[in-house]
């Protein structure tokens, strides 16, 4: 019992004089952050040639305060961008900034040249290491599909990450502006938000009189999962001159068939490429099952597809409003009517060769919203 | 088997650690981030002597894999110990802290801070271990039958606390929104990548490592006691033990070590019920020497873990959780179907 007890004590001692060995180097470490922040004009003493760049470029810098409250110095000279999100990502290429853009996420495809960036990893858990390791100015990020944990330990050891929380259109052309000043583009900024406000107010101004089309947003089929009336998508159905039929708190319910039953939406719309023949394929889809087959809206093939950029929010969401608008309200943009549009109901087919006609006539003429 | 002698504990726990040692300069070698092995020693050096500097290699390797490995190192330790301290207690190879619902009370503390507070610095891991302790607590009371604390009695009020918990986590999941339930959903995976909620990162783990010592040391006092319970609790009140505080004692510890573990790193299963038994089947079950090689091999396999997990799929990182119980399961089945032969 005796050597038993002696053993637990040289154990203990062990044990504890290991952590103080331990906890030594966790001060040293801290002591080394605290300085790197003090001694961050001067050169460094054995960096690689990039991380010197980069410590140049850090030199001016300004304090920023991101949509998220979070607080930090960006350089005034932003070189190397990392995008954590598709959006982003997208809005940095509409931007014509696309040389800034030192990496982006593995979700990143649009347009197809962002898939060619080095990646470092998801956006909800991309790796730090690999963001470090592209030495970037700023890192953007979005609530909208990235952890806040990322955006904090980057913040922690000192890259600066502006986090943008965009939940209205009105709020992504915002966030755009904004994001073009952080990179030194504010004219092609100014530029590129006036051009998508004067689209949105021609689409606003052509849909003054048509009533609010009830529809069913799917942003997933199995579990169905739809949208909240926070999320940017509700804001963008309604500018695109339709409302979602859940109402929810939450940003992404998942709803019972029960529910969509009760409510007989108008219209469905999924999202997914912006290739015609699955919007056949998808009506046909929801014909052959159970409960949604009884839908009213299935019936009369009111199955619209919006593009994938529908759930992003980016510049390429102003044109996908505006091809649901033309989906939903054909009547609004009567003279320049949909060609691309699938019709199913033997009715309709007058209708759709009515519109061929007119849209032949129209790009005989040149016409070129028809052309887009 | 040769006697238990401080010698043997010693160069047992010795080569262990020599073992996390090599894992450690692995992990801290490997990544995302290219860094040769001298510009490691050279920025470790350079760190230790209060010489550091703004490149690049210190903020990967001071900002992001150092305080990961320490992380990696804890969580491991106190899952394991605590994991052999239920084990003891509750006479039974099934008892782990997720069995006993500690886990489910602190993820349910996380989520409530989440809803009430979620952008507030540290509320996470503080109410994490809030849950943690008052589920131990109810545990503890239901648990009990007249006034001893019954072994079958415990296990079953910790698997039924665990499976309401885990209810009302499900029911709560649909309120939470966008990034917070981000958050929720690696939380609940066992993820060491959320940063130390506060500047001061070595008070930090100067604050965790103490706890861990305290509780991990109070466990190991008992442990020739525990040895003797095992054997029978009558015969060990017979040889002078009292089982009723070396009872108390273990379950305070283990469940404080499973609160530290869970308030950090969420959720990872496996560990704390795997570990042990493959210390078991190695160097036999004298707590004595389980203990401090459950600690060690904890930390080996969470950090060795975690260094997978950032590395297999990179440059996206998987949580740890999910590793361990990838490979913690074959490992377990490929000892245990050796033994038997």
């Amino acid at each position: 019992m005796a050597a038993s007890t002696a053993t637990q004590r040289i154990i203990a001692a062990a044990l504890s004089l290991a952590c103080g060995v331990f906890a030594c180097g966790m001060r040293d470490a801290s002591a080394a952050g605290i300085h790197s922040q003090q001694s961050a004009t001067a050169p460094a003493p054995t960096p690689a040639d990039p991380a010197a760049q980069t410590t140049a470029n850090k030199r001016a810098t300004k304090l920023v305060t991101d949509e998220t409250g979070r607080r930090m110095a960006i350089p005034l000279n932003v070189q190397r961008v990392v995008s954590l999100a598709p959006n982003l990502t997208e809005t940095i290429y509409a931007l014509g900034l696309d040389a800034k853009l030192a990496g982006d996420t593995t979700y990143c495809d649009i347009p197809l040249a962002a898939k060619e960036k080095p990646h470092v990893g998801a956006p909800q858990n991309p790796s730090l290491e690999a963001i470090v390791a592209l030495h970037p100015d700023l890192v953007l990020a979005t609530t909208s599909i990235n952890r806040a944990e990322t955006a904090d330990a980057l913040l922690k050891i000192g890259v600066p990450v502006y986090t943008s929380d965009p939940h209205t259109i009105t709020g992504m052309l915002g966030a755009t502006a904004l994001m073009a000043d952080l990179l030194g583009a504010s004219e092609q900024g100014a530029t590129l938000v006036a051009q998508l406000q004067k689209r949105l107010d021609a689409l606003h101004a052509a849909l003054q009189d048509q009533p609010m089309a009830h529809v069913l947003f799917v942003v997933w089929e199995d579990p169905l999962i739809s949208i909240g009336q926070n999320t940017f998508i509700a804001d963008a159905l309604r500018w695109a001159g339709a409302e979602s039929i859940i109402v929810a708190n939450q940003n992404w319910p998942q709803v019972s068939m029960e529910e969509v039953v009760r409510l007989q939406p108008e219209y469905i719309v999924l999202t997914a490429d912006h290739l015609a023949a699955e919007t056949h394929e998808h009506v046909h889809n929801l014909r052959d099952r159970p409960t949604w087959r009884e839908l009213r809206a299935v019936e009369l093939g009111h199955v619209v597809m919006a593009s994938e950029e529908f759930t992003r929010p980016s510049p390429g969401l102003v044109g996908a409003i505006e091809s649901l608008a033309h989906e939903l309200h054909p009547d609004a943009f009567a003279p320049k009517a949909e060609n691309r549009k699938v019709k199913i109901e033997a009715g309709e087919l007058l209708y759709a060769a009515a519109a061929l006609t007119e849209s032949a006539l129209n790009s005989a003429k040149g016409c070129g919203t028809c052309a887009r | 088997m040769r006697p238990l002698t401080p010698r043997r504990i010693l160069a047992i726990c010795g080569m262990l650690a020599a073992i996390l040692f090599v894992v450690v300069v692995i992990s801290l070698r490997v990544g995302a981030y290219p860094i040769s092995m001298r510009d490691i020693v050279v920025t470790l050096y350079n760190g230790a002597v209060g010489n550091g500097d703004s490149s690049e290699f210190s903020q990967v390797i001071f900002g992001l894999r150092l305080p990961r490995i320490a992380l990696g190192i804890l969580v491991g330790a106190a899952l394991s110990t605590s994991g052999a301290g239920f084990q003891a207690l509750l006479r039974n190879p099934l008892a782990d802290p997720f069995v006993l619902g500690v886990s489910s009370g602190a993820a349910l503390g996380a989520m409530l801070s989440l809803i009430i507070a979620p952008h507030t610095v540290g509320a996470i891991q503080l109410a994490a271990f809030i849950g943690a302790a008052a589920t131990i607590a109810a545990v503890y009371f239901l648990g009990r039958r007249g006034g001893q604390l019954d072994s079958a009695t415990l296990l079953l009020a910790g698997i039924i606390a665990a499976s309401f918990l885990s209810a009302i986590i499900i029911f709560l999941l649909t309120l939470v929104n966008g990034p917070g339930l981000r958050s929720m959903t690696f939380w609940l995976m066992g993820d060491l990548t959320a940063p130390p909620p506060t500047q001061n990162v070595l008070g930090w783990f100067g604050f965790l490592y103490f706890v861990f010592i305290v509780a991990a040391g109070a466990m190991y006092t008992t442990s020739s006691d525990l040895n003797l319970i095992l054997t029978g609790e009558q015969e060990a009140g017979h040889l002078g033990v009292n089982v009723t505080r070396v009872k108390l004692v273990v379950y305070v510890a283990a469940s404080v070590l499973t609160g530290l573990a869970v308030s950090v790193s969420g959720t990872i299963g496996y560990v704390g019920l795997l570990v042990p038994h493959v210390m078991r089947m190695l160097f036999g079950t004298d707590y004595r020497l389980l203990i401090p090689t459950s600690a060690i091999g904890g930390a080996i396999v969470i950090v060795l873990a975690d260094t997978l997990g950032r590395t297999i799929v990179a440059p996206t990182e998987l949580p740890v959780g999910a590793m361990t119980a990838l490979a913690g399961a074959p490992v377990f089945i490929y000892l245990m179907r050796r033994r038997i032969r």
